[in-house]
């Protein structure tokens, strides 16, 4: 290897040197990490602020759809449907408008095709799935889709990703400091030849 | 000494408005000339310790880039369609905030080419396309390339890439260490006969400038690094401008129009801080470096009686011929883990077909690199895209994220006068200042070479022993990270907005200097290339400050 590998203690070093002159909150850095955990780590019922139960039954049957739950956890286990409710309510207030109409019309087709059934929620998990196959291309079905990968992915701070669920599905590790190697084919590299 | 502040009734000898890769640059050459420098820029002031992992914030929420509330954007591919301001993302994603796109780039900083600059003569016109030679050589702009190397900090070696152009010193760091993409990339490469090298990065593969080696935390693109072992302007340039004593930056500073004086003469700029309250910054002579979006947006909205196609648009090019680059992806599958998640985006490069070759039957040619993207959630979103969308199948998909990398292929854009910038004629942002409106639509060659390009993509995947190899889509462009060609260098003032020294031709006092500069595209990476014409401008505007030419 050439001379400019390093060890973490050159990286910690010089971290604690930028510290020390004041360019860097080594404390802001730390809690980036660890306020995200304390969230997802937060007990407590999950209470909805935008959406109905009917709606929010919906939508946690169609994101459970997309991201299923199996030998895994998933979107449904990650709190994905809290998560949509807060970001619509909030952050994604913009959003709102275009969701709610979609998710109206999305329900008005799932009664057009099953008028037995109450709900989409309500169908059999076949239904369901051979139902999403009929409008996955509509841009609601996007919308709820990016919906489901923020909430699933994103910081835990946000409310979903929870327990860090969609990190340990992709076997992301959430942390700020990594060394060589990074992966398996970079072990025992021999150094570029040109 | 310390940063100094100045009055608004006072006039400074420049006022630039930006501080990103260009004007950060361009502020340190003039303030260390002993010229006096006020530097307005439209987003805040960021600290390393404000910065996050955090991708809802920095990719969703418009944390540092144009918002979809608050800075809203029109699109359309032609004329022919009526643009619209789409809800989740505008179509120009740059950063806000001192230190501009620098602070939340990739920092992937190859040259251009010597070809770069004189294709046009080399391979004769294209029909219908405002493909041109610029007005200088890769050699005239060659010693400023390496200033960008050993000033801002560039990490490479420099006998690695046979294709790279002539170069009069190495780097002044050794590569950041080779990620198991370009091991794989390396590998892939070599077996079909080409020539990977490491790739050259403006990230410290060890402490340089008094910044920090990187530390791999894996979260460059789209976002600001945590430790400025990226460099950025804002922890480059800008501390080293007010380290003169002469220079001010000041955030939060939205410039909504230059003004002119009767002589036709810039007197200033109009801006708007954080509250909304308009102020007038006086000045000998203005720099605009605000970004291939931001640079013609604020010339056009600066149009007055008499200049009522805006300012320095005599040719009626301001915001025309704009150049995204495309960038192909082939997606593989490895059966180890790679965890691309980790480190720098990108370890390796390529540029064996970086030439345009006219036997292809058509134009263009590219570089490509050995990268994953983004992060968890973009790349997610990307998979839905590019295989099963939802279920179990994509639920299988996901779980391959440490397994996985790309091959990113970046193209030559041809300049079109109809992909452009203009001001679209209703929408405004929530200070009240009209919005951009983009036009754009990849010439047919572009395309045909991000195919191209992306064969060669899946061949070095394959060559690797790539379980699965998969094509991202093709599609037309409806989103720029690349802001390129809107007020582009030339000789004659009817085909071009600024000369060689990106003085405008209309406006003596008025010079531009940025991505909108470019005449063409180069093959992606359009940074280091930036910043090699800021040193450039910054040597010969003070200058031209000094023998009272401004």
């Amino acid at each position: 290897m050439s001379d400019y590998s390093f060890s973490r203690r050159d990286a910690l070093r010089a971290l604690s040197a930028l510290a020390a002159a004041g360019a860097l909150d080594w404390s802001a850095l730390a809690r980036a990490g660890h306020d995200a955990h304390m969230t997802a780590q937060a007990p407590g019922p999950i209470r909805y602020t935008l959406l109905g139960p009917a709606d929010a039954a919906d939508v946690e049957a169609l994101t459970s759809q997309i991201i299923p739950s199996d030998e895994s956890p998933g979107a449904r286990e990650a709190a994905v449907t809290f998560f949509i409710d807060r970001a619509l309510a909030s952050f994604f207030a913009h959003w709102q408008p275009g969701f709610l109409q979609g998710l109206a019309q999305f329900q008005a087709a799932v009664r057009a095709a099953h008028p037995q059934s109450t709900s989409f929620a309500a169908l059999p998990a076949e239904q369901q799935i051979e139902f999403l196959h009929t409008i996955d291309t509509t841009p609601f079905f996007d919308q709820a889709r990016l919906l489901t990968v923020c909430g699933m992915f994103c910081s835990p701070a946000y409310g979903g990703n929870r327990d860090g669920i969609g990190w340990k599905l992709l076997g992301f590790e959430d942390q700020h400091l990594f060394e060589p190697p990074f992966g398996y084919y970079d072990r025992d590299y021999p150094g570029h030849q040109s | 000494m310390s940063a100094r502040t100045f009055r608004e009734s006072q006039a400074v000898d420049f006022v630039i408005v930006g501080s990103g890769a260009a004007g950060g640059v361009i502020a340190r050459e003039l303030a260390r000339a002993n010229l006096s420098v006020v530097v307005l820029e439209q987003g805040p002031r960021l600290y390393p310790a404000n910065f996050e992992h955090d991708e809802l914030k920095y990719w969703f929420m418009g944390a540092l880039t144009p918002d979809a509330v608050k800075n809203p954007m029109s699109f359309r591919h032609s004329a022919a369609e009526t643009a619209v301001a789409p809800v989740v993302r505008p179509p120009l994603f740059y950063a806000r905030g001192v230190g501009g796109t620098t602070l939340h780039y990739t920092a992937n900083y190859w040259r251009f080419h010597e070809v770069d600059f004189h294709e046009r003569s080399l391979l004769g016109p294209i029909s219908g396309t405002g493909f041109a030679d610029w007005p200088i050589s890769y050699a005239e702009l060659e010693p400023y390339y390496s200033k960008v190397e050993w000033d801002i900090g560039v990490s490479g070696d420099a006998a690695a890439n046979p294709f790279e152009p002539p170069r009069t010193r190495p780097y002044p760091m050794p590569p950041v260490p080779v990620k198991s993409s370009g091991v794989l990339f390396e590998r892939g490469a070599r077996k079909l006969g080409w020539h990977p090298a490491p790739a050259p990065l403006a990230i410290n593969s060890r402490p340089y400038g008094g910044r920090p080696a990187c530390v791999h935390c894996g979260f460059c693109h789209g976002f600001a690094c945590e430790v400025m072992a990226k460099a950025s302007s804002a922890s480059t340039v800008i501390p080293q401008a007010e380290e003169t004593g002469h220079c001010e930056v000041r955030a939060d500073s939205y410039v909504s129009r230059l003004e002119l004086d009767k002589r036709g003469r810039a007197t200033g700029a109009f801006y708007l801080d954080r509250e909304g309250r308009e102020h007038f910054q006086r000045a000998r002579a203005v720099v605009v470096a605000a970004n291939g979006g931001e640079t013609p947006r604020l010339l056009l909205n600066s149009a007055n009686p008499q200049h009522p196609q805006g300012l320095a648009n005599s040719s009626g090019l301001v915001g025309k011929y704009l150049m995204f680059n495309y960038t192909a992806r082939a997606l593989g599958v490895f059966e180890h883990e790679l965890n691309e998640y980790k480190s720098v985006q990108v370890t390796r490069i390529l540029h064996d077909f970086y030439d345009a070759d006219p036997k292809r039957g058509f134009y263009g040619g590219g570089g490509l690199d050995a990268r994953i993207g983004p992060q968890p959630t973009i790349w997610a979103q990307r998979t839905a895209t590019d295989g099963p969308g939802w279920g179990k199948a994509y639920k299988e998909r996901l779980r391959e994220f440490p397994r996985s990398m790309q091959v990113a292929c970046h193209t030559t854009s041809l300049a079109l006068e109809s992909n452009s910038i203009s001001i679209d004629p209703t929408l405004k942002d929530a200070m009240g200042i009209p919005a951009i409106r983009v036009t754009y639509r990849d010439h047919p060659d572009d395309l045909a070479t991000a195919r191209w390009l992306q064969e060669r993509g899946t061949e070095i995947l394959d060559a690797a022993g790539a379980l699965r190899v998969t094509k991202g889509a093709i599609t037309e462009s409806s989103l720029g990270f690349h802001l390129l060609g809107t007020c582009r260098m030339g000789n004659d003032p009817a085909t071009s907005v600024v000369d060689k020294f990106h003085r405008s031709h209309d406006v003596r006092n008025l010079f531009v200097c940025d991505g909108s500069s470019l005449v063409t595209s180069g093959r992606g990476q359009p940074t280091m290339t930036i910043q090699a014409l800021a040193f450039r401008a910054g040597e010969h505007i003070a200058r031209f400050a000094r023998r009272n030419e401004i």
